[in-house]
């Protein structure tokens, strides 16, 4: 009896998915911990204590770089490593590449980490990493692809699932951003430094192609495959309509691909480029909300969860600020709109928008529901989830008001003449009017770093219960095969 | 967590794909909702009325230019005419703001500056213009209120001037630049000699000091050895010619005197600064990067921001 018990766990390979998970936690933590750092660095300017690792300059990077790509990277080959398995019925393929996509893909984090801190940027945001880290993460993503791909062409099932339609174009379309993007030419073999193929308005807008597709395919498609799996499953209920997933798929991925130079209107790239930005954004709205409504209606006749599932909770709390920032941005993305905008903390409240309230509560809610599946247990404390699901809520809250007022705020200032058509406001009276928002943003994130804590410790519990529960249970097989 | 649920999906009356996987997930065929399929449209009519008022589809060599254009009148008043682009655009903003401002612009430079400082007209626009040429400008050293910093830049709003607070003197300033200089006396002097000058020095603004070491200092100041006077002046009261400070007010660019809480402390500030002298006070000039009438009304706002003379 105890061999069914044992086969039953050996059907999938979730050892590298524990692995990716707990490092998502890590990562998380870390990056989360960065973020309120440079955040009170701008609040209160004595915190870089006068020493360039710690300046604002070095550590943002580190902020970014872990949390994107170690807290939500991590989340994704987690995640993508169970759904694939799991709807395809079979096991990866080739599980030491899978390994190799662990250890390789933790060690880009480390060195870029190290790299930013000591000086080394190619200064291309989100991937300041230089070249020798650059062709490891191609090494390592080339790596996923083959598990992922091979794990697909293995399937014991005919169809593919709508949530690996989404993992595949994630992999594919990040392994075409990062080639292109990266191009450049080291200053010799044995130095960091390299120099990017492109130059002037081509190299800014190989950068934003890159930049927004990063966002739209890494941090919006790939969490949107998770979605696809996690809130059916956890609800219980099916997808609400196949058809709306194939045709939002479809028009998602061929939007998002034009919307790039968006991040550059009233620059030096051409207008027609900025306009087609500009209009692709806005017929990316509604397919991007194909997601979010496949997603709410999935949970319609479920709503009674609500009530009692913190999991359920974290899920449809995502997706309320994945649709709120996917209407914002084709508002952010319209020439005159943008014109208030851009250069403003507005941005840094949208993108958190969608990284806190999209891209990390989807993380949340899909490890809360994985994680004790993993470790064959249920989460040591729902009251603890909970509690981070607050913190979480009234962090992001915080967050993105502090930025909507000092954004909205900073474009007002920059803007406004007097009566004699003399500018009003110096830059730095601009700067001294951010001040308290600064510090309510930095108090924002504190708040999410606090439930991150309460997360790290539960799930730290969850998996302490889940090991000690196999090991009686092995001393026990009688009783742990008739349970 | 969900095994049980085929019932309920008979019960939402919606067809199922037939599909499915890990057990439980399934997918239903509900139609796309016909307000999503609107809306998409519409957002598709917006984006073709775009690309028809604003530049948009490259075509060979061009693109399309769209509709939508910018008419300003250029630096020589002659009306010019765009197709919609943002180099246009920021043309047409300076020239309109350039345009409304040149009446003012115009009296500033035909004024003198005491005309300038009397009209009531115009001496608001000064405080508004030259507020926005001064943040820009020079707040980043005298700070933005033109109170300077000790030990770094002159406080503008005090009545003591280093080049002159006329006019006159003010305008040469910011045209030309000024640099501060001061030789450094710690090879020249010994330790004591220096510490005796300190306290002279700090005497000269009503600070008790030793008064013998005073009395010391004051022969050395006179001195062909240390030879102070020939800069400050027999009276310590500066020379505005060369730009040498007046010793005998109570105001402190360099040495830290106010910022110290005792007189060792004043002491020792002023006495760093006989020994390394200064190399450092430098104001650039403004010429050729700000035109004639924006330093004249730069010159005529610094004038009153504090006691101009």
């Amino acid at each position: 009896m105890s061999a069914t018990k044992v086969a039953a766990v050996e059907q999938y390979d979730y050892d590298i998915i524990k692995k990716f998970s707990v490092m998502a936690i890590v990562w998380a933590v870390v990056g989360m911990f960065a973020g309120v750092y440079i955040a009170s660095e701008l609040a209160w300017p004595f915190l870089n204590f006068d020493s360039p690792y710690l300046s604002f300059g070095r550590f943002r990077p580190v902020h970014t770089g872990a949390v994107i790509f170690g807290f939500g990277g991590s989340a994704l080959f987690a995640t993508s490593y169970y759904i694939v398995q799991r709807t395809c019925q079979t096991r990866l393929f080739a599980p030491g590449l899978a390994t190799f996509t662990f250890w390789g893909w933790q060690a880009v984090i480390v060195l870029a980490a190290l790299s930013y801190v000591t000086g080394f940027s190619q200064g291309r945001e989100y991937a300041e990493m230089e070249w020798p880290i650059d062709l490891l993460i191609l090494v390592v993503w080339v790596a996923y692809g083959a598990v992922f791909i091979g794990t697909l062409m293995q399937r014991k099932q005919p169809h593919i699932y709508v949530a690996n339609w989404f993992y595949l174009s994630f992999i594919l379309v990040t392994a075409l951003l990062h080639t292109f993007n990266n191009i450049a030419i080291p200053v010799n073999l044995f130095s960091m430094k390299s120099y990017s193929l492109f130059s002037g308005a081509q190299d800014a807008m190989t950068q934003w192609w890159y930049g927004h597709n990063a966002v739209g395919f890494f941090l919006t498609a790939a969490f949107l495959g998770m979605m696809y799996y996690f809130v059916p499953k956890h609800a219980g209920r099916p997808v609400y309509s196949y058809r709306l997933s194939i045709v939002h798929f479809w028009a998602l991925s061929f939007m998002y691909m034009w919307v790039g130079t968006h991040h550059l209107h009233w620059t030096a790239l051409p207008d027609w480029a900025s306009t087609l930005g500009a209009t692709f954004s806005i017929m990316l709205l509604l397919p991007s909300w194909g997601g979010m409504i496949n997603g709410i209606m999935t949970l319609s006749g479920a709503w009674d969860k609500l009530r009692t599932d913190p999991i359920m909770r974290f899920m449809i709390v995502a997706l309320s600020f994945y649709g709120m920032s996917t209407f914002e941005g084709p508002l952010m993305s319209l020439k005159d709109v943008n014109a208030l905008s851009h250069y403003t903390d507005w941005t840094v409240g949208h993108v958190h928008s969608g990284a806190l309230g999209w891209v990390a509560m989807i993380s949340f809610g899909s490890l809360y529901h994985m994680i004790p599946k993993l470790w064959n247990t249920q989460m040591y404390s729902v009251r603890l989830i909970n509690a981070h699901f607050w913190l979480a809520t009234i962090g992001t809250l915080l967050y993105i008001t502090a930025m909507w007022i000092s954004g909205i705020s900073q474009g007002l200032m920059w803007r406004a003449f007097d009566d004699f058509g003399n500018l009003q406001y110096s830059f730095v009276e601009s700067v001294a009017a951010m001040h308290p928002f600064y510090a309510m943003r930095a108090i924002g994130g504190m708040f999410f770093l606090t439930g991150m804590l309460l997360m790290a410790y539960n799930v730290f519990a969850t998996i302490r219960q889940g090991v000690r529960a196999a090991e009686s249970s092995q001393s026990r097989p009688a009783v742990a095969a008739t349970a | 967590m969900a095994e049980n649920n085929h019932s309920q999906t008979q019960s939402t009356g919606a067809q199922t794909t037939g599909h499915v996987w890990d057990g439980d997930l399934q997918e239903l065929n509900n139609p796309l909702p016909a307000w999503w399929t609107y809306a998409f449209y519409a957002s598709m009519v917006f984006a073709v009325v775009y690309w028809v008022v604003y530049p948009s589809w490259p075509v060979g060599k061009g693109f399309l230019t769209g509709m939508s254009t910018v008419s300003y009148a250029n630096a020589e008043g002659k009306q010019e005419s765009w197709h919609w682009n943002t180099r246009a655009k920021l043309l047409k903003e300076t020239q309109d703001a350039v345009i409304a401002q040149k009446p003012y612009y115009d009296k500033v430079a035909s004024y003198t500056y005491e005309q300038i400082a009397n009209s009531p007209e115009l001496s608001s626009f000064v405080i508004s213009a030259g507020k926005a040429v001064f943040s820009e400008n020079c707040a980043a050293c005298h700070q933005a209120g033109g109170q300077g910093k000790v030990g770094f830049f002159p406080n503008l709003t005090d009545d003591d001037w280093l080049h002159g607070g006329s006019f006159e003197k003010i305008n040469e300033t910011l045209h030309k630049g000024r640099r501060g200089y001061m030789p450094a006396f710690a090879e020249a002097l010994d330790q004591t000699q220096i510490d005796n000058l300190a306290h002279y020095v700090l005497s000269l603004s009503d600070n008790k000091v030793d008064p013998a070491k005073a009395l010391k200092g004051k022969e050395l100041f006179h001195s062909q050895t240390a030879a102070c006077f020939y800069c400050h002046g027999d009276d310590a009261k500066g020379r505005q010619v060369i730009g040498s400070a007046n010793l005998t007010d109570k105001v402190w660019l360099w040495a830290d005197v106010p910022g110290s809480n005792d007189s060792a402390a004043k002491l020792t500030a002023i006495k760093q600064v006989i020994s390394a002298g200064l190399n450092k006070g430098v104001m650039p000039a403004w010429e050729g990067r700000l035109n004639t009438e924006q330093i004249k009304l730069l010159t005529v706002y610094v004038h009153e921001l504090g006691g101009g003379k």
